[in-house]
């Protein structure tokens, strides 16, 4: 006999997961219909279950989901118990390390690395040298923070090597061409000042969405979270691969783009070298000094092993994120003129 | 709902005291003697690197004005010099005398600010 039941599902946080907790269920014998939804939190099913109980039922498809992390439940029990009990003794912790960092960057700034580099001219080891230094720089409110942003919210849909690897690839390969490009036609290209606001605004709203997203405590932002429509993600093999390929990859080919101040004069002196090889090599040494350092942003999240230490580390990168978004933003409008300079470094 | 707000006022806490940490007095940093006429021409020089030494100028309104920045290896954000209110925006090389021709200014202060906006100095324009 056919019955319609609603369940309720804890750990669905994205479009992908509703296609995986649709496909994993419409896989189960006796189900004709499976509907999730991320906005409810449920799932609908219609099927032959024989006389089994809901709570039953519930037990057996929780088992089908464990291993993506999903629990299905017939009582609501999410967000309410989450938020407020774990997720709150998340928060504790988080909090104070989100802060620590934040005063480590600014002490980082305030201490004046910068200083460090004294010779007009640059070799390879400066342009190494220098690569670090920025890494450490407010060029890792925009890059860092990105990264951060980007890799902990594909870490959380349980992929969390491949895009951190296709991102420095991609970051890599692309300093070393365009620094190469630059190097042989002689001239940079360096956006003009509407093009880096437009950039900067856009990159500063996904950071704080994500962010925000990251918290896990404001259910609304969800909805904005900007992803793949679900016709596109249904077609390219059910999950949305697109995301996990690609938008790695361009994020970190669009770094070479970022206001960072070190870039761009590198950009500079990449000018003069008049060749593709040594303007690319330049940029490729360059862009290898920065690489400990984002490596390490990008690879904390492996360090995430089971569930309970997963809610302080996304709640941390969330938090950190937010704040560099909103330096972000803030240091955009004040570059555009809007408003009076408020960071003074 | 608890917790939303909680976040919100930790999130105001911190951006605020970042402000308050880093905002500092402008006016502690007043060039004394970088500002100089030659030939009717008033240049105003500043150092750029980490940030803008002197971080506020003070000088006369009403002659024609360049900016002379002075750099020495440097590579981070202020190399890139940002003058919204009079559409200025220019990177610096790495080492050497940039002028940038700002030309007749009347009494008012400009403010100016790395590309990325967190090294900033102040222009001010007496009669």
């Amino acid at each position: 006999m056919q019955k319609t039941y609603t369940f309720h599902v804890d750990g669905m946080h994205c479009q992908s997961c509703v296609l995986m907790t649709e496909s994993e269920l419409k896989k189960v014998l006796g189900i004709s219909y499976v509907k999730a939804s991320l906005n409810h939190l449920n799932v609908e099913v219609t099927g032959d279950f024989g006389d089994k109980e809901p709570k039953h039922i519930a037990r057996d498809l929780s088992e089908i989901l464990k291993p993506h992390g999903y629990t299905v439940s017939v009582e609501k029990n999410w967000p309410a118990r989450r938020s407020f009990s774990e997720g709150g003794s998340d928060f504790k912790i988080a909090i104070p390390i989100a802060l620590a960092f934040v005063v480590l960057f600014i002490v980082l700034q305030k201490v004046g690395l910068v200083n460090l580099v004294n010779t007009g001219g640059v070799s390879y080891g400066t342009a190494f040298a220098i690569g670090i230094i920025a890494s450490l720089s407010t060029c890792m409110a925009v890059v860092g923070g990105l990264l951060l942003s980007m890799s902990a919210t594909f870490a959380r849909e349980g992929d969390k090597v491949k895009p951190q690897l296709l991102f420095h690839v991609g970051r890599v390969v692309s300093f070393f061409v365009l620094g190469g490009v630059i190097g042989a036609i002689g001239s940079a290209f360096t956006l003009n000042v509407g093009a880096t606001f437009a950039l900067s605004l856009v990159i500063g709203l996904v950071m704080l969405i994500l962010g925000i997203n990251l918290l896990d405590t404001f259910h609304w932002a969800k909805r904005l979270q900007p992803s793949m429509p679900r016709f596109f993600s249904r077609h390219a093999l059910g999950i949305s691969k697109f995301n996990h390929t690609l938008t790695p990859l361009f994020v970190g080919i669009a770094t070479f783009f970022l206001p960072c101040g070190f870039t761009q004069s590198m950009q500079l002196y990449t000018l003069t070298t008049g060749n593709f090889l040594e303007g690319g090599l330049v940029m490729l040494v360059f862009a290898l000094g920065t690489l400990p350092v984002l490596a390490l942003i990008s690879f904390s999240s492996f360090s995430v092993q089971n569930r309970s230490k997963a809610g302080v580390f996304f709640k941390t990168a969330g938090l950190i994120v937010i704040m560099f978004a909103l330096f972000n933003l803030i240091n955009s409008l004040v570059v555009i003129g809007l408003i009076p300079p408020i960071f003074n470094f | 709902m608890k917790l939303t707000v909680i976040s919100i006022l930790v999130g105001v806490v911190l951006i605020g005291g970042a402000i308050l940490f880093t905002r500092g007095n402008i006016n502690t940093n007043v060039g004394v003697d970088n500002v100089s006429v030659v030939n009717g021409k008033q240049i105003i020089g500043i150092r750029a690197k980490g940030g803008y030494q002197p971080r506020k100028s003070v000088a006369q309104a009403g002659l024609p004005t360049v900016l002379r920045f002075d750099t020495n290896g440097t590579f981070d954000c202020s190399s890139s010099v940002r003058i919204p209110s009079l559409g200025i925006s220019k990177i610096l090389p790495q080492s050497g005398e940039t002028d940038i021709d700002l030309g007749l200014l009347q009494v008012g202060t400009l403010q100016g600010m790395c590309g990325m906006g967190m090294y900033r100095f102040e222009l001010e324009f007496k009669s």
